[in-house]
């Protein structure tokens, strides 16, 4: 009896090993394994449709690629990135990435995987290509691509008489009636630090032009110079009129969203990524628009100028290097538009495509214009100034707070990274 | 005194001595691979530039000089030290008159009032900073709202999370009911540990609620109130979750913590080298207060 209890179990181990040798090598035979990291759950959310289409399809049309997906969140994908980045081990083969600054410190590392060649071939927009080059070389694709500008409320305006502003003194007196008709002329969301900066890069762009960021980054002017002062010193005073409310620091940016979809706030100055929210009518049930941020006639910024960044981008590391062709194949079929087609809102970076809401039209279409595209500063400074860049937005927003002096300290901080400024 | 006596000398039992070698080499083993050698690894990390990629750079000490010329680090300096302070001043004390409330009118509403207090610090602190954004947040939250209902436009204008000046209280507020649930259900048990007869004499002796809570139970609970306000201490030192996940340090430094501080120049601003020497003060302010409570323990131990 003892004896034939023993004989099982070593039958039943013996059989165990084989089948899981047999499923591995099997495995390891016939199918390459692409390890890709991203920031969305392939779930239900209208936010996520276009990333469920991507893992849903890609697997079915490529039976002999095993695609693992990894959803990480935000934070999540830029810290576990970020750290897997420093070690140098266990690197994904494809991660999401917003390109840029932070993705050429990964390049100039040496942890990329150069497609130059290989995505040549794919029809893109030039500022998306841009942002996933680095010093000459493509490291990976960007389908969609956000700009920032000023989302309105055209019901509310046209209930109170009010035209889309062309000009910051039309915003300012939009502003006005506005707070004198009890609304909140913008939406911010200042307590989660970032949203506050899109329209501190469009204040500083229609005082000084592309030049006046450029330069600074350059290292060819200050931070505090005069164009940066005079955008803060604007900011400064539409705070202390009200225009984001009386809280602007106590709402988050899910807050500013809700403002918006409930038409308290009559302006939203933000990235295109809002549009499938802000056209969806199980959000919101006003009636918004998206236009370029206004002129300031006399200043060096034009109307064509525009803020933007990538709006989801995947980029490939070495370790991908041997299955290169599967690589080449995911990020194909990031770009293929019938893929594209699930997403209800953001703006195609694929030419051909056609807009999938009025909102993400009006948004295309400014993009179009567009004849200057500036990345958004926090994808184009060195990553150990960009958090100091959203903190000193911020102290514009507290209560007799010395603009010019929080310049200068951030100033200070990016001659201590980037070098001194000319003077 | 028998400290002359005489023993007589033993062969060495060398079994034992290796018995016990080799019972205690795993947890040794698991300290110095998780602990020291991290700890030696962040010693040693803070007196480089390092941006995570590339080559590190010896600079001496300049990260730890560079940190005490930076106002954020000040702030957030200053901040954990208020946040000890008050979390000994007020949480402690809080936990202490709420459990000898509860031993000392013991109902059939005690444990579940044990169980309700002690909630809050089940849950995991990214629920009880969604719970306080939820309470606090201007227009849509609970105080807001109430504050709407009833017409109260002084308690409606009252930024909690966006005004400098409160924002630390609206956290800490949050905090204290998040963490004193365990410091309750810790000194209850301590003090339903009290003999009977001890209480039974106090009354005897003709001792009120006040005088026996004062003169009998703080004394016999004293230990496990120190506990306490090391937890605190250094709790407060390390404070990372709720300020985070409530304002992100903000309005300007104003709930800004060394954890948060930390992360920041860690993970977001590339620069570990600063951080490692954030995570250097932290060690060693932990470490002093500790050791100092510590032994002030020991040195009323020993007059006593």
């Amino acid at each position: 009896m003892v004896q034939g209890k023993w004989t099982r179990l070593v039958v039943v181990l013996v059989a165990l090993v084989l089948v899981a040798a047999m499923a591995t090598t099997a495995g390891a035979q016939s199918r390459v394994r692409l390890t890709v990291w991203g920031r969305d759950l392939p779930d239900d959310d209208p936010a996520h449709a276009y990333i469920r289409e991507v893992v849903t399809t890609f697997q079915a049309k490529n039976p002999d690629i095993e695609l693992e997906y990894i959803a990480l969140g935000d934070p999540g994908i830029q810290d576990k990135v970020k750290v897997s980045m420093a070690t140098n081990t266990d690197l994904p083969d494809i991660f999401q990435t917003w390109g840029g600054s932070t993705m050429g410190g990964y390049a100039d590392a040496g942890r990329l995987l150069d497609l130059t060649e290989e995505l040549e071939s794919i029809p893109t927009s030039a500022a998306a290509k841009a942002a996933m080059s680095w010093k000459g070389k493509t490291y990976g694709v960007a389908p969609f691509f956000a700009i920032a500008g000023v989302y309105v409320n055209e019901g509310l305006f046209e209930s109170l008489g009010l035209t889309v502003p062309t000009t910051l003194q039309e915003m300012e007196e939009v502003a006005d009636k506005l707070l004198a008709a009890g609304y909140q002329p913008f939406a911010l969301g200042a307590r989660d630090k970032w949203p506050a900066l899109a329209t501190y890069m469009y204040l500083v762009n229609r005082y000084g032009g592309m030049e006046a960021f450029a330069d600074a980054q350059a290292r060819r002017a200050r931070f505090d110079s005069e164009p940066f002062v005079q955008a803060a010193l604007k900011y400064q005073e539409w705070v202390e009129k009200g225009y984001f409310g009386p809280t602007p620091l106590g709402e988050a940016y899910g807050d500013a969203q809700l403002l918006m979809a409930t038409g308290i706030a009559g302006m939203h100055v933000t990235g295109s990524w809002m549009n499938a929210q802000y056209s969806d009518p199980g959000f919101t049930d006003q009636t918004l628009g998206f236009y370029p941020f206004p002129l300031l006639p006399g200043g060096k910024g034009k109307i064509t100028d525009v803020m933007g960044q990538t709006d989801i981008g995947f980029a490939a590391t070495w370790v991908a290097a041997d299955k290169k062709d599967a690589v080449v194949r995911f990020m194909k079929h990031l770009m293929d538009p019938e893929v594209i087609a699930a997403e209800p809102g953001r703006i195609s970076s694929v030419p051909g495509v056609v807009a999938p809401s009025r909102l993400t039209q009006m948004a295309a279409d400014v993009f179009a214009q567009a004849e200057a595209v500036q990345f958004w500063w926090d994808q184009d400074l060195p990553p150990n100034i960009t958090t100091p860049l959203n903190d000193t937005i911020l102290k514009f927003f507290l209560p007799g707070a010395d603009v010019r002096q929080a310049l200068a300290e951030f100033e200070e901080l990016a001659e201590e990274v980037m070098g001194p400024a000319a003077r | 005194m028998q400290a002359t006596q005489i023993r007589p000398r033993r062969p060495r039992d060398w079994r034992g001595i290796v018995f016990q070698a080799v019972m205690l080499l795993p947890a040794i083993a698991f300290l110095a691979i998780f602990m020291y050698y991290p700890i030696e690894e962040t010693f040693r990390l803070s007196l480089m530039r390092s941006t995570g990629l590339g080559d590190e750079v010896y600079v001496g000490f300049q990260n730890y000089a560079r940190l005490f010329r930076d106002a954020e680090f000040r702030a957030g300096f200053v901040n954990v030290l208020l946040w000890a302070f008050w979390s000994v001043v007020i949480q402690i004390p809080y936990s202490f008159f709420v459990a000898y409330a509860l031993c000392l009118y013991r109902n059939h509403f005690t444990r579940p009032l044990r169980a309700i207090f002690f909630l809050a610090n089940v849950l995991p602190s990214a629920i009880t900073a969604m719970l306080g954004q939820f309470v606090f947040a201007p227009r849509y939250g609970v105080i807001a709202t109430l504050a709407q209902r009833f017409k109260w436009t002084w308690l409606q204008r009252i930024d909690f999370l966006g005004d400098p000046d409160l924002a630390f209280w609206s956290i800490f507020a949050l905090a204290t009911w998040a963490y004193t649930g365990f410091g309750i259900v810790y000194l209850m048990a301590n003090i339903e540990q009290i003999p009977r007869d001890i209480e039974e004499a106090a009354k005897l002796d003709g001792a009120n609620r006040w005088q026996y809570a004062w003169h009998v139970v703080l004394p016999m609970v004293a230990y496990p109130i120190r506990i306490l306000a090391i937890l605190s201490i250094v709790g407060s030192l390390k404070l990372f979750d709720l300020p985070y996940l409530m304002t992100r340090g903000g309005p300007g430094y104003a709930t800004t913590t060394l954890g948060i501080i930390l992360y920041q120049q860690g993970f977001v601003n590339w620069q570990y080298g600063r951080a490692a020497a954030i995570g250097v003060v932290i060690f060693l302010l932990s470490l002093v207060f500790t050791v100092a409570l510590f032994s002030m323990q020991r040195r009323e131990g020993e007059l006593q």
